[in-house]
């Protein structure tokens, strides 16, 4: 028999209970987390190996183990555990160490992975949008909740966006796009096993994997189901498919508009016609399909949210990076709709604030997207393309 | 104040603990709930430790109850009050009817022609029993019982004229004076129907361990012949799941310790009666304490059994009857599914009083499991107080005895 020397880190397992798999020592390894998986294939199934992974501290094991991404963490394998160990907390906790490490500068991920770290996280868009914001009053002669000419309140008397908003929110964009890329670099990388891999049959490039990916599961969600037909569970958990899909199609929603009227807003300096002027009248069908968006937002974040409250503690728990993902969003929809109702209102220092606050949140969501569990739509992504080229599902 | 010593269960621990009291000249009353003794054990095909039928050990214990008068054995009996204290207890036994004449008549003819069934309870489901019933050859009291609720029309109207035999009998109560009480009331198989994941008791060809003792019995429903009880034909493969609902915290959340000795025992049976059929046995670990390691080396020798490590998570019914299992291997790192003639559970087992409210003064631990009392001279013996082979049951009966006795003397 072969032998092989393992080598625990034992910092890895702390740092994983610390991510939320404070429960996975109690694993005895009895394989029955494999079986109430629907999801894990037959040869080398998770989250068994998983768990003695992590039990072990094998870092190096769990980092390129793509099964991690393959979990849509129905909680089944939880359920049915008979030691309370708790696997599919231990999965999600593996992947938040991930998105803690995965890319630099690691300061970042320390400061999202505990909530000391949220001042920190909070100062730096506070402080870049306020200066903004006292130079803009500059303009404005001092004034830092100015009107415009018609009386009404326009944010971009501040927060004007050719010079402040969009500079800054593509710089934003682009980097993180730039990191993001970098960690699935890096994760490709992990993925790829020791040696050479020898490919049978009939290949197709990457970007019709992604392409099957995205219109076989990501817009059906159809994995959500397929998480829930694993062996029967007595526990009856609320299911996540529509929560996630109202959230889902609700950012694709509003990452339509806002290019629409970013494409509106420059375009229109070249093409007058499709010139868009903002604040949009709430008749204009972009404006509608934006509130439409922002609806479905927030009953996303209200199913998803009430989903997590009903867990009972006993099978899974939420962790920080749960709660941190949930929380944003729900700063960024509430802040958002709030200042459109203050404008609307015409309370002028109050739809100023809130709007500040509503950029600060926004800047948030995605400049720490790499670091954040907002990361899967990234890294799983990439994960269930790795998986479909070589082979695994 | 009495010497007498009160015994609440008549299977091994109870029945040693009143032979050995009774032996020591103490006046013993035994309580049993069913109407006959024996327990658990009466129930098996073979018992260890040294794979005897069950008539061998009870018969012995039969012979030292009937021969000292000293033991009362009151059956169909239970405990419905106490009073009093250490040293000057009062029971309160009520006694249901029996509806059978007190000497042992030998009702066999009349029995098989009466018409009404009822799945019998000794049998576990696997057969139907009459109006009038003895469950096992040796059973003791030797007496039958009368089960008016089973009785068809023509049945009531054919026992109604035998002089042996009361239709009216009623449930009465009687009390009885004791110092000490010695409590081994035993363990039940874990309920299968709340094994959702493992068929919830509703897939066919799916048994527990007990039926599969009652199938490989030269008593039982099919006289000893391991078949498939949906269709009475020899399994060519069969596959024992362990710690079906032990050591899971939403189930049993304890190792019951005789489930693996009892599947390499029950290997063993198939493997005398069908070398050719294949057995394999699903475990997280094989428990073999002590000198049983042997039992588990001549299994493990045997050509046709395969030890594969993982817990079966899920059974579901597959065509012909048969029983789709799926485990992973966790040692090969595969996951399993495979279709198989006889699913064997290997049910835990859940003492008795879990979920139970038995009228004296007793802590029970979150299981059941009696944890304490002996202050009140209130002593716990055999699978009552923590699992136990039978082996270990008669030591703790023998133990309880003693402590009983060393309540009383001297009153």
């Amino acid at each position: 028999m072969a032998q092989c020397t393992l080598k625990p880190d034992t910092d890895f397992t702390r740092a994983l209970k610390e991510a939320g798999g404070e429960s996975l020592k109690k694993c005895f390894q009895c394989a029955t987390c494999s079986v109430a998986c629907p999801m894990a294939p037959a040869n080398a199934p998770y989250p068994r190996k998983e768990m003695v992974w992590a039990s072990w501290g094998l870092k190096d094991k769990l980092q390129g183990d793509v099964d991690l991404w393959l979990c849509h963490n129905c909680g089944n394998c939880s359920d049915l555990c008979p030691r309370g160990a708790r696997p599919a907390d231990m999965m999600a906790a593996a992947r938040n160490v991930i998105y803690r490490d995965l890319t630099e500068p690691s300061i970042i991920g320390k400061w999202m992975s505990k909530p000391s770290g949220l001042p920190f996280l909070f100062a730096i868009p506070a402080v870049l949008w306020l200066i903004v914001w006292w130079i803009r009053a500059g303009f404005n002669g001092g004034e830092w909740f100015p009107r415009a000419a018609d009386g009404r309140i326009v944010f971009g008397q501040i927060f004007y966006g050719d010079y402040t908003i969009d500079p800054i929110f593509m710089l934003t964009f682009f980097g993180a796009c730039f990191i993001l890329a970098r960690g699935v670099m890096k994760l490709w990388g992990m993925f790829k096993p020791q040696g050479s891999l020898a490919v049978i049959g009939k290949t197709k490039s990457w970007i019709w994997h992604l392409w099957d990916v995205i219109w076989d599961e990501a817009i059906s969600h159809r994995k959500f189901d397929d998480c829930d037909d694993g062996p029967a569970v007595t526990k009856s958990a609320p299911n996540r498919k529509n929560g996630h899909m109202l959230l889902v199609y609700s950012f694709c929603i509003l990452a339509f508009v806002t290019a629409v009227v970013a494409l509106g807003h420059w375009g229109g300096k070249v093409i007058p016609m499709i010139k868009i002027e903002t604040p949009m009248p709430l008749t204009f069908p972009v404006k509608i399909l934006a509130n439409i968006g922002a609806l479905m937002l927030l009953a996303g974040l209200a199913i998803l949210t009430w989903r997590r409250m009903s867990l009972k503690p006993a099978d899974q728990v939420s962790s920080y990076y749960d709660w941190y993902l949930l929380g944003i969003i729900w700063l960024v929809a509430v802040t958002g709709v709030l200042a459109q109702c203050f404008r609307l209102a015409d309370v002028i220092a109050p739809a100023f604030v809130v709007y500040y606050l509503h950029l600060v949140f926004v800047w948030m969501l995605f400049a720490y997207l790499p670091w954040s569990k907002l990361g899967h739509f990234v890294y799983r992504t990439a994960a269930l393309v790795y998986v479909r080229m070589y082979g695994r599902s | 104040m009495s010497n007498a010593i009160l015994v609440v269960g008549g299977g091994f621990a109870g029945l040693t603990a009143a032979i050995e009291a009774a032996e020591l000249g103490h006046d013993v009353y035994i309580v049993e709930k069913t109407p006959w003794l024996g327990g658990r054990v009466a129930q098996l095909n073979k018992y260890f430790p040294k794979l005897c039928p069950p008539s061998c050990g009870l018969e012995i214990q039969f012979q030292r109850i009937r021969k000292n008068p000293r033991i009362k054995c009151l059956t169909m009996a239970e405990v419905t009050g106490l009073s009093g204290s250490k040293g000057d207890y009062t029971v309160t036994v009520r006694l249901a009817p029996r509806g059978t004449a007190a000497h042992n008549v030998d009702f066999s003819l009349l029995a098989s022609s009466l018409e009404g069934e009822t799945p019998s309870e000794f049998e576990l489901g696997l057969s139907g029993r009459k109006a009038l019933y003895k469950s096992m050859p040796f059973a003791y009291p030797a007496r039958y019982v009368l089960d008016p609720s089973t009785l068809s029309k023509s049945d009531a109207a054919r026992v109604a004229g035998n002089k042996f035999l009361s239709l009216d009998e009623k449930e009465r109560e009687i009390e009885l004076k004791v110092g000490a009480i010695v409590v081994a009331t035993g363990w039940k198989p874990y309920d299968v129907t709340r094994l959702e994941n493992l068929g919830a008791g509703s897939v066919k060809n799916c048994v527990s361990n007990m039926q599969l003792e009652r199938l490989a019995s030269p008593f039982g429903p099919t006289g000893g012949r391991i078949v498939r009880p949906s269709d009475r034909r020899a399994p060519t493969n069969v596959a024992f799941v362990q710690c079906a609902g032990s050591r899971d915290q939403n189930h049993l959340n304890y190792c019951s310790y005789i489930c693996c000795m009892a599947s390499l025992k029950q290997s063993l049976y198939i493997a005398e009666q069908y070398p050719e059929t294949h057995v394999t046995i699903y475990y997280i670990d094989l428990r073999a304490p002590g000198r049983y390691v042997n039992v588990l080396d001549k299994v493990k020798a045997l050509p046709n059994v395969s030890l594969v490590k993982g817990k079966v998570a899920n059974a579901v019914q597959a065509e012909g009857d048969r029983v789709r299992l799926t485990v992973e291997d966790a040692v090969r790192g595969e996951k399993l599914t495979l279709d198989y003639d006889l699913v064997v559970l290997a049910t835990g087992m859940q003492p008795s009083l879990a979920g139970d409210k038995l009228p004296l003064p007793l802590p029970l631990d979150e299981e059941g499991f009696i944890a304490g009392g002996e202050e009140a001279g209130i002593f716990a013996a055999g699978c009552a107080y923590m699992p136990l082979d039978v082996t270990r049951t008669a030591q703790s009966g023998t133990a309880a005895a003693l402590k009983a006795v060393q309540t009383v003397k001297g009153r």
